[in-house]
């Protein structure tokens, strides 16, 4: 069990002439026992950065740590860390227990007894201990992913670095899955950090998640956190499905002013904007409430465009003109309760309610007003 | 009665079948099955010609057409028991170099294929090194022999370096086979380095990066990874380089160079045997040839599923 500690973490490929930035100047500390996923779109450096944390690709710049000792030309296999890979990388030609003994047979000096002990105790914890004498051929996707994290375990390493390990299974071994390794994740207590792609991993497996983007990091804290207080745009689009509505706007007093609507924000947000004018003004679906009547300037009269029902809830596609071309018009997307019954072409009015705002520097995407997490768990509690 | 009856069924469904796949047969089919037809043929009769005719009389030789088989009277194994005989040795001092020189220049070849493929180094380097093996394929056998010789008799004698084996009572021809075994492993490097370099850049990255960072060093990752799983390539190279030594007569008529040698190869031998001022004796001839591909085909019958997978690979 270990801290790990990347401190401005710059990777950059040659490519002929061009010098290619695959990660840009990334810091961030790990600490002991912490879960913490690397999460953001394909070609965003996060497998690069676990490449650099594992040693398979060298560090252009920074330094990088395990316990306060600086790892940068320290070979992969004197960094005392496990991997699990994406295609699980299993050895073909030996049986799972030769798959699971040879990391302890060739970092530690171990008598066999008590390699062949460690990996019967894994095989029973993993639920493999029937499958020890097998191949890796002879396995399921299931099976071989959960020989690739015995593997990993059974060296008891100080850092689990894990690629996409549950990318490769259908959706319902993906969650089953994704609740074990939570589980024991927490029963070792070992420092891990996880890539992946999936925001719902993201969301429901770490104790932090850092989000990057064109291989600089966007935000790094607590998945709510993330969620409702999101650091930027990015940030903001990338977590949450479906995704958060944006809306160009300019501030003009205390009214944020867009193409089909006008927006009155109170003095506490507008004091957050400062001089900045142009403004992206972001709304999550799940803050919009339909309402019977339009009382109040946070409520717009609109058109039904889509529904799409998901069973506990419908997704909800609004338009602010019935008479616009539902292609260009500005669309509003709003998750409401399913049982609640609108249909295409009906007129119903939206509310966007003044504490679930978020504004963003148009310019820079960086977060001049978020919603507080404060009032996003109220609001839990209220319901 | 009872007998019959089903076995006339069995003939009725027989025609049938047959008359309904004829029915269905295109001008093409047919046109392929002729095409396929030549295609064995056009192999099977040279080899079949010589099979019969290294067990023929000399008199059958002359009256039956060389395709077919001799009749009771023109059969013999006289000829094969003289080309065994006369063979036997060279077979001998043939496997004395074939085999070491095969499974050394598959050795090198794999070794080096993995350093130039699974470690991380600079790629212009590895680019030079990969250039100047690969090369060396496509240097002529003709091209060397000069030098080759040249080598041998001056820079490097090994009848002298060697002077304490012929002093146990070995004949000091038999340097001509150590040369042969050098010579055909450096020749052999090149293309068993290329055929092991391709099956190695199709194996898994991540496995072998996994095995790293499980501690293993790269000469551990070579032993415990990846030679286990280069099994279908070795046939491969086995396969070839062994027949490729085996029935190469240049370097060995360089090298050894007279068939009265103790340490002729097959080769050597085989190339005289059966002519003589009276003509060829062709049935002699055709023995010694089979006889002496006894070896080849061996290889290929021992290693050929592996050598499957390996091609397909």
């Amino acid at each position: 069990m270990a801290t790990l500690e990347l401190d401005s973490i710059t990777k950059t490929f040659q490519d002929g002439d061009e010098e290619i930035v695959a990660v840009d100047d990334v810091s961030m500390s790990i600490d002991d026992g912490e879960f913490l996923v690397v999460v953001g779109p394909s070609g965003c450096g996060k497998s690069t950065t676990l490449r650099m944390v594992a040693g398979l690709e060298t560090i252009t710049a920074g330094t990088l740590s395990i316990d306060d000792r600086v790892v940068n030309d320290v070979k992969s296999q004197d960094r005392d860390i496990a991997m699990v890979f994406q295609s699980y990388a299993l050895y073909p030609h030996m049986s799972v227990r030769q798959n699971m003994s040879f990391g302890l047979e060739e970092s530690t000096d171990l008598p066999d007894e008590e390699i062949n002990r460690l990996v019967s105790e894994t095989g029973e914890m993993l639920g493999i201990s029937n499958l020890l004498d097998r191949r890796p051929s002879d396995l399921s996707g299931g099976q071989q992913q959960r020989v690739a994290l015995g593997r990993a375990i059974v060296r008891d390493p100080e850092v689990f670095l894990m690629d996409e390990p549950l990318s490769n299974l259908d959706a319902k071994l993906r969650a089953e899955m994704r609740t074990e390794l939570q589980r024991l994740q927490n029963d070792l207590g070992v420092t891990t950090v996880y890539v992946t792609h999936d925001q719902t991993e993201a969301m429901t497996m770490g104790d932090r998640i850092a989000i990057l983007d064109g291989g600089e990091l966007q935000q790094i804290a607590s998945p709510l956190k993330c969620y409702h207080e999101p650091a930027n745009q990015f940030v903001a689009s990338f977590l949450g499905e479906p995704s958060m509505n944006f809306f160009d706007v300019t501030l003009d007093g205390n009214r944020l002013v867009g193409d089909v609507f006008d927006y009155p924000v109170a003095d506490e947000v507008r004091a957050n904007l400062g001089q900045t004018t142009d403004l992206v003004l972001g709304i999550r679906p799940e803050a919009i409430e339909l309402v019977e009547r339009k009382s109040d300037a946070h409520e717009f009269e609109m058109t039904v465009d889509v529904v799409e029902p998901m069973g506990d809830e419908n997704t909800v596609y609004l338009h602010f003109d019935p008479d616009a071309d539902p292609d260009v018009a500005e669309t509003l997307v709003a998750t409401i309760d399913g049982f609640t019954r609108v249909s295409e072409g009906d007129s119903v009015v939206a509310r966007i309610p003044e504490d679930a705002i978020h504004v963003f520097d148009r310019l820079t995407g960086e977060a001049l007003h978020n919603r507080s997490m404060e009032d996003a768990a109220d609001q839990v509690d209220l319901v | 009665m009872s007998d019959t009856k089903p076995r006339t069924d069995g003939g009725a469904t027989t025609t049938a079948r047959l008359r309904r796949t004829l029915d269905r047969m295109t001008v093409e089919d047919a046109g392929l099955y002729v095409v396929l037809l030549f295609a064995a043929l056009f192999y099977i009769v040279p080899i079949e010609s010589g099979l019969v005719t290294s067990f023929k009389t000399g008199t059958a030789i002359i009256e039956t057409a060389p395709f077919a088989p001799p009749g009771p009277s023109g059969f013999t194994f006289e000829k094969w028991q003289t080309a065994i005989d006369a063979l036997l040795r060279g077979m001998g001092n043939s496997l004395l170099y074939a085999v070491p020189a095969t499974v050394i220049s598959a050795i090198v070849g794999s070794i080096t294929a993995y350093g130039l493929t699974i470690p991380t180094w600079k790629k212009s380097y590895k680019a030079v090194v990969l250039m100047l093996i690969i090369a060396g394929i496509f240097i002529p056998y003709q091209a060397v022999l000069v030098p080759l010789t040249q080598f041998w008799s001056q820079w490097a004698q090994l009848d002298q370096v060697l002077s304490f084996v012929w002093a146990l009572g070995v004949s000091n021809d038999y340097a001509g086979i150590v040369e042969l075994v050098i010579t055909h492993v450096a020749y052999g490097i090149p293309i068993c380095t290329l055929l092991f370099r391709t099956y190695y850049k199709t194996m898994s990255e991540e496995m072998i990066e996994s095995a790293r960072l499980d501690g293993a060093t790269l000469r551990r990752v070579y032993r415990r990874i990846v030679l286990p799983l280069s099994g279908p390539m070795f046939a491969v190279v086995l396969i070839y380089q062994f027949t490729q030594i085996w029935n190469d007569l240049l370097f060995t008529l360089v090298l050894v160079s007279t068939e009265s040698s103790p340490a002729a190869p097959v080769v050597l031998i085989l190339a005289g045997l059966g002519t003589s001022l009276e003509g060829q004796d062709f049935a002699l001839r055709m023995a010694g040839a089979f006889f002496a591909a006894l070896p080849t085909l061996a290889v290929y019958i021992f290693f050929g599923e592996e050598f499957a997978e390996g091609v397909a690979a």
